[in-house]
């Protein structure tokens, strides 16, 4: 068999970028995105100045996050080993670009679909090696089979000579770097300074910690002085303010489903208007606005039942898009047995409809958990977050709806609430107060004090009112509940956007 | 198991899939055909990718049997295909309609254009008017086809950019060895000595790159000397960032410690060196041995101590020593190499390659496996089939008698020259040039470009719009790297080769079966070249033949019709390149086949020690054995009585005699009036500088120890290059200017902090003439004291929808009401819609600051060459200052034009002659000519 990979040697390359510039002619690939890149890094006091280069690409990874993640398996593994990826397939979910640790993939402007090196294998195919190997004048781009141990890339591997990025990733990468100064290929060890690069202008989307993150995280891992990065390029978050609303609207749609569950339990499954029918209307709306989002967040929006026909089971938004499925369809088996006012069916319905209403809510951080590349996504409370966040959404809706129907049990669904609101601060607390990598360091910097500041201090004011508020009659408590699920959209931007401000390359 | 290249015998027909189908598997047709890069000046191979489909170019790759580029390439050659795409570039000729400069312009047919530029120029030679008409080329891109049409429209019209560029190099180089260029054999080198970012920048970087490595790997040891810290100096074993201008000092420093420390080549030196004179002129008082010459030269360079140099230059004395030391100990071993750089950035820069060519002779590395060659024998220029007489002219706007020692043209003198009346341009043509951007003192060139009365003429031949064609009367487009004929050859490596550069999509076109009168017809839009138009616009200026012009430009096989390039090459390729046509036949197929098939082709043969080679006595016969051993030939430059006797016997480089006695051999020699290496110059000697007549430092115009530190002096390095760019002409490349659009002003940060200046703060810099506010970079890589500017960037435009570029920011031009110029940065670079949907995603914004505009010309009092380092006024930007602003007095530019001319020791020299007759020269004349009158 074959397994290919790159050798990138930095003590020949010379910076040049005609690699940068021959992969973008051999694969068209548009302004503003690159498939291959050269990072300069600059260290020491003068004269005593050094500058580093390092090639940037995909590390075509033995156990790659990226293919996990593809809902489509767009991104697959060919038979020599490469990572590859069909356009035919992507509904440009911008999954993969979260998941990759190493900022290889973008979506293409012109196909508005995730591209990045594919190592050239329709030339492969052919016998040919990759463009940017042939064009490099010193030859500082190899190809090297793993399967070989006699090839180069085995022996740097073997001997521990041979350096790999961000290996604490355990994705097994198959590129590897020869003579590469430290400073290249840890993202959080070198910083563009206030006065940019070399010679590009610098985007915010360029790749460096911010000032916050390195107050926050000043020291390196290897105890270095921080790098300088003086030439890199930009990566732009993909996941915005329609991610943050999904989390919203699905944790309504399953908390209001929790709260009606909480009622039927509580005796009050007969209540036919106010929990057998207007909640699976108001979680189904929400439900209908999730898969909205979702689909309205695809780059290719018409191809989002690729998401069913060509689903790939590893990912967990195929598995989420399940649960969803799933949950809606218990949603429509209560909406039914409401209309025909048979409170004996809801109960039996209650535990599936919980179990997939938590399901709906949580599925989230097993997707995250999936995003290799956001080790702020990694922290273990997310899920307890998500639960908690559901009875925050669910209590909260549930006040609004009390203005326009009569629900019982309110004094529960209050509990629920104040628990909800209790528990999610408490876990952000906490998340916040443990000791975390440079990396969750930075993102959290980023959430709390940096560009996610005012989102974040929005949530902290938003949601405690509801507390008091739900104390006095239902028009306060609405106002609290309102104010609460604003909140929660706010901390929802912040942490998506939070967790992806921090390079990866 | 992988290969580079599709297999030579597919280049006809490749398949290949396609890349953005897959992994669907859409087969694609292909021809590749080779041609040659023309962006810098290595003339790299490239195979164009042409799709048998669509009948377009897909892509440039490098060409695998090009001898010196090896099938790679740097990021400019696969660029070329933005090139060829831009949307902006020029597809038909424009001749002008409004005012100059109004940039209003009329499409105009091929013919409309011949007719009345070639009626122009025939008016000027029949009026006798014949050194009205000027070529300025930028990119030569051909080594020899201009002095074939030049010398057969019978005038000294060549000028070129040599003088901002490489004249102070050459002279220091040429005054040893005859040779102006060096050509060092890198990948066998014991040390690589670079003054210099051939690493990354400059010309052949790519050819040198990959040979660099090579020695690196090997073992190489590779010192650099840069004021700031290029990539080179990052992949050196020791930077040394030396005061600029103190580079000669170090060299001589580092001869010294070669001879303090006998480590020198003795052996060498005393067969190769003219000692003999060294010691007659320097030290008469010792006895003419050789055992005396390493006495007399730690004399010669007593103050050039280790100790000294490092305090001149401000580097570590130890690693002076050091590096010395390794030198010493790689004898033989020595490639070293400046070009621009130190040599083109100080008054008296031309002594650093002298200084450099010294170390290289005393470590016995000249022309040596792993040492340093001569260009002219790494260089290989076939002779033109077709030879008029040179020109009986001497043309004094170009050559002016202040210079007779420089090399190449005082071109950036032109615009002063014009305005003081020493003459007037008819018919002025730009080729591949954009003197009023590149030049220094650019609004000097603007107030003469735009002067009807100075310049009656103005044809920019050019492939895209640039700020000098604004002001053109024809703007002309000429084809780029796939588009047109060259051929071209440079010193790579220790070798020959001539590289063939062909329009692509014609050469397809034939071999599909289509048949074209001229390139134009197979390019996009109109886009032609310029050695069709050349034979063309002869026809023109001499439709019957009168001026004898004509004859020169006939076909030979159908007479009375017009030479095609078929038939020229046809000719240059069989009779003018060794080995070719031997090679060719053993493939089947002739040399211009071979040529058009392959795109490069390598001489036989190993060019080590050519100087060692024996000289037949055949080639001996009527020549005379002077006292010095030299074999002079009577009525060449090295024997003669009247100048008449020597006329058509004038070789390129040397006075004609074609051996020198060594130990009783005769000896090929260098091109040298002594045969030798010239330690002792009396060309030198002879033509006013007798004090420069052996390697010396020469104290610069920007020397540290004359700044005013204090007042915000510092020295401004405003030339270095950057590894994606290339001049004017990478401007129309969306990559290469999506890598590198901007060049912050580089400042050590404890000068940032002395000057006041913040972090990406607006700094003003101001000059003798002016000023312009940049950006600054806060680096560790530069020496305080020193600042510095990538010269790429600041292009502008003065239209918002023409001439646009990737690179160029709206600019407007205005004279103020005391009489400055003010060029004022309206905005950068932004998305627009074209049919390149690529310019809706321009993501940058900064285009730079043209900061020559605000450079006066300093011409070196002996070589010529602009000395473009500036001592300058360093502070945080002013109010009222905004980025970009660039302010001139052109009153003032005239007055330092003024001081450097007045340091010059004018011609003529002995015999009362212009310039010595062994000198190179582009377009030489005829002996005569060099009569002063």
């Amino acid at each position: 068999m074959t397994r290919l990979g790159f050798v990138l040697d930095s003590g020949s390359c010379i910076g040049c970028h005609a690699c940068t510039v021959a992969c973008k002619s051999e694969h068209d690939v548009p302004l503003g995105v690159n498939r291959t890149w050269v990072k300069y890094v600059e260290t020491g006091a003068f004269p005593d100045t050094d500058r580093h280069f390092s090639v940037m690409r995909c590390n075509h990874c033995d156990d790659a996050p990226c293919m996990a993640i593809c809902p489509t398996s767009a991104l697959f593994r060919a038979d020599n080993g490469v990572v590859d990826f069909d356009d035919d397939n992507c509904i440009g979910c911008k999954a993969c670009i979260n998941a990759c640790p190493y900022d290889a993939i973008y979506i293409n402007p012109a196909t508005s679909t995730a591209h990045k090196c594919n190592f050239c294998n329709h030339r492969i195919e052919e016998g040919l090696e990759p463009s940017c190997v042939i064009v490099c004048p010193t030859q500082a781009i190899r190809v090297g089979d793993l399967d070989d141990p006699d090839s180069e890339i085995s022996r740097l591997f073997a001997s521990g000579e041979g350096k790999v990025r961000t290996p604490e990733q355990k994705t097994l990468p198959k590129v590897v770097y020869k003579g590469a100064d430290p400073s290249t290929l840890d993202p959080l060890a070198s910083a563009i300074a206030a006065d940019g690069l070399i010679w590009a202008d610098t985007t915010p989307a360029h790749s460096t910690p911010t000032p916050v993150a390195l107050t926050a995280a000043p020291s390196r891992d290897d105890g270095a002085d921080m790098a300088r990065t003086v030439y890199t390029t930009q990566h732009k978050p993909t996941w915005g303010s329609m991610v943050s609303g999904y989390l919203v609207t699905k944790a309504i749609a399953a908390g209001v489903m929790l709260v009606a569950s909480l009622q039927v339990m509580l005796g009050h499954g007969s209540e036919q208007a106010a929990v057998g029918v207007v909640p699976p209307m108001v979680a189904g709306a929400f439900l209908v606005l999730t898969g909205a989002l979702l689909v309205g967040d695809l780059k290719q929006p018409r191809r989002f039942h690729y998401l069913l026909t060509r689903g790939n089971r590893t990912s967990w938004l195929v598995k989420g898009a399940y649960v969803l499925a799933g949950f809606a369809a218990c949603l429509a088996a209560w909406w039914i047995a409401g209309l025909a006012d048979a409170g004996g069916v809801l109960l039996l319905l209650v535990a599936p409809t919980v179990l997939l209403a938590l399901g709906t809510a949580g599925y989230t951080a097993f997707l995250f958990f999936q995003c290799e590349g956001r080790d702020l996504w990694q922290e273990r409370l997310l899920l307890p977050v998500l639960l908690a966040q559901a009875m925050v959404a669910g209590g909260s809706a549930t006040l609004v709806m009390d203005l326009f129907m009569e629900v019982p049990e309110t004094g529960a669904v209050k509990v629920m609430l104040a628990i909800g609101v209790v528990a999610n601060i408490g876990l952000v607390a906490i998340e916040l107060r443990r000791h975390h990598s440079r990396h969750v360091t930075m993102a959290l910097a980023d959430l709390t004090r940096g560009a996610q500041r005012s989102r974040f201090l929005a949530w902290l004011l938003l949601t405690p009112p509801v507390l008091l508020l739900e104390l006095f009659g239902p028009v306060p408590s609405a106002l609290g509940g309102l104010c609460a699920l604003v909140g929660l959209f706010a901390y929802e931007d912040a942490y998506v956007r939070a967790g992806q401000s921090v390079p990866l390359s | 198991m992988l290969n580079a290249y599709p297999p030579e015998e597919n280049w006809d027909d490749h398949r290949a899939l396609d890349a953005k189908a897959w992994p669907r598997r859409v087969e694609r047709r292909f021809r590749l055909v080779p041609t040659t890069c023309f962006n810098c000046e290595a003339n790299c191979g490239l195979l164009a990718y042409v799709d048998k489909d669509t009948g377009k170019i897909a892509k440039f790759e490098g060409n695998p049997v090009h001898p010196a580029s090896r099938g790679r390439n740097c990021a400019k050659g696969p660029a070329t295909l933005n090139q060829v795409e831009d949307p902006e570039r020029i597809l038909h000729p424009m001749k002008r309609v409004g005012d100059r400069g109004e940039g209003l312009w009329e499409r105009i047919t091929w013919d409309q254009a011949l007719d009345e530029i070639g009626e122009r120029i025939g008016r000027a030679f029949r009026e006798d008017r014949r050194h009205e008409v000027m070529y300025h080329v930028g990119r030569m891109g051909d080594d020899s086809y201009m002095e074939w049409v030049l010398h057969a429209w019978g005038i000294d019209g060549h000028n070129s950019h040599t003088n901002i560029c490489s004249s102070g190099a050459r002279v220091g180089f040429a005054t040893w060895m005859g040779f102006d260029r060096p050509s060092p054999d890198f990948a066998n080198a014991r040390v690589i000595f670079l003054i210099s970012s051939h690493l990354e920048a400059g010309h052949y970087f790519n050819p040198h790159a990959q040979r660099i490595l090579e020695g690196k790997e090997n073992g190489a040891t590779i010192v650099c000397i840069d004021p700031r810290l290029s990539n080179t100096a990052s992949q050196a074993d020791h930077w040394f960032s030396a005061w600029p201008g103190t580079e000669a000092f170090l060299l001589l420093a580092i001869a010294r410690l070669l001879i303090e420390n006998d480590t020198w080549d003795r052996a060498f030196v005393e067969r190769w060196v003219n000692w003999q004179t060294f010691l007659a002129e320097t030290r008469p008082d010792l006895d003419p041995v050789f055992d005396n010459v390493g006495p007399a030269l730690l004399d010669h360079y007593a103050e050039y101590t280790p100790a000294e140099a490092a305090r001149v230059c401000g580097i570590d004395e130890d690693r002076i020593r050091e590096v010395a030391r390794v030198c010493g100990e790689g004898l033989g071993g020595f490639a070293g190499h400046t070009w621009r750089a130190a040599s083109a950035g100080n008054e008296g820069g031309w002594q650093v390659s002298r200084c450099l060519w010294f170390v290289t002779v005393l470590t016995g590395s000249v022309g040596t496996e792993g040492g340093t060659n001569a260009n002219g024998w790494n260089k290989f220029i076939p002779v033109t089939p077709i030879h008029p007489e040179p020109q009986g002219e001497w043309n004094d706007l170009t050559w002016p008698a202040e210079y007779p020692l420089t090399h190449h043209e005082l071109s950036m003198l032109l615009p002063h020259f014009l305005k003081s009346g020493r003459g007037r341009l008819d018919t002025y043509f730009t080729r591949v040039y954009n003197p009023l951007w590149t030049n220094p003192d650019g609004f000097t060139w603007l107030e003469v470009l735009a002067d009807p009365e100075k310049v009656g003429c103005h044809v920019a031949l050019t492939p895209t719009w640039n700020e000098s064609a604004w002001y053109a009367d024809y703007v002309l487009p000429m084809g780029v790297a796939s588009e047109r004929h060259d051929v071209g050859s440079f010193e790579t490596h220790n070798g020959m080769w001539i590289g063939f550069r062909q329009p692509v999509l014609r050469r397809h076109g034939e071999l599909e079966g289509e048949s074209f009168n001229r390139t134009h017809e197979a390019n996009p839009g109109e886009v032609w070249e310029e050695q069709e138009f050349w034979i063309d616009l002869s026809w023109r200026i001499d439709p019957d033949g009168e001026l004898g012009i004509r004859r020169h430009f006939e076909s030979r096989e159908s007479p009375g019709t017009p030479l095609t390039l078929d038939e020229y090459y046809t000719m240059l390729f069989e009779g003018s390149v060794p080995g070719l046509p031997e090679a060719a036949a053993a493939e089947g197929l002739t040399p211009l086949e071979y040529m058009r098939r392959k795109g490069a082709f390598a001489l036989p043969g190993d060019q080590y020690r050519v100087y060692e080679r024996d000289v037949a006595d055949a080639d001996l016969a009527g020549t005379e054995k002077d006292a010095l051993g030299v074999y002079r030939r009577p009525g060449t430059a090295g024997s003669y009585g009247s100048l008449d006797e020597i006329n058509g016997h004038m070789p390129f480089i040397g006075d004609g005699s074609p051996a020198v006695d060594i130990a009783g051999e005769a000896k090929f020699g260098f091109p040298t009036p002594s045969k030798k290496l010239e330690l002792f110059s009396e060309t030198m000697r002879d033509w006013g500088w007798p004090e420069y007549a052996t390697p010396t430092f020469i104290r610069s115009h920007v020397h540290w120890e004359d700044l005013d530190f204090a007042a915000g002096e510092r020295i401004l390095v405003p030339t270095f290059r950057i590894p994606t760019l290339i001049h004017t002409r990478s401007a129309n490349s969306e990559w290469l200017n999506e890598i590198s659009h901007r060049h912050p002003l580089w400042v050590h940060p404890g000068d940032a902090e002395e000057l006041g200046i913040e972090e990406n703060g607006l700094v003003r810099i101001t000059t003798r003439i002016g000023h312009f506010v940049i950006a600054a970079w806060r680096t560790e890589g530069i020496r305080p004291g020193v600042v510095a500017a990538s010269h790429h960037m600041g292009r502008w435009r003065l239209d918002e929808d023409k001439a646009r570029s990737w690179g160029a920011g709206k600019a407007s031009v205005e004279r103020e009401p005391d009489g400055r110029w003010r060029l004022r940065r309206e905005h950068g670079n932004q998305p627009y819609d074209s049919d390149e949907p690529d310019t809706g995603r321009i993501w940058w914004s900064d285009t730079g600051v043209h900061q020559n505009l605000t450079f006066p010309v300093q011409p070196d009092p002996v070589s010529g060459m602009h000395c473009w380092l500036q001592r300058v006024t360093v502070g945080p930007a002013q109010p009222g200052d905004a980025y970009g602003d660039v302010v001139v007095d052109t009153e003032a530019s005239h007055a330092v034009f003024e001081e450097w001319l007045a340091k010059t020791r004018p011609g003529p020299g002995p015999g009362g002659l212009r310039r010595p007759l062994w000198f190179a020269r582009p377009v030489k004349p005829k002996a005569t000519a060099y009569q002063a009158d």
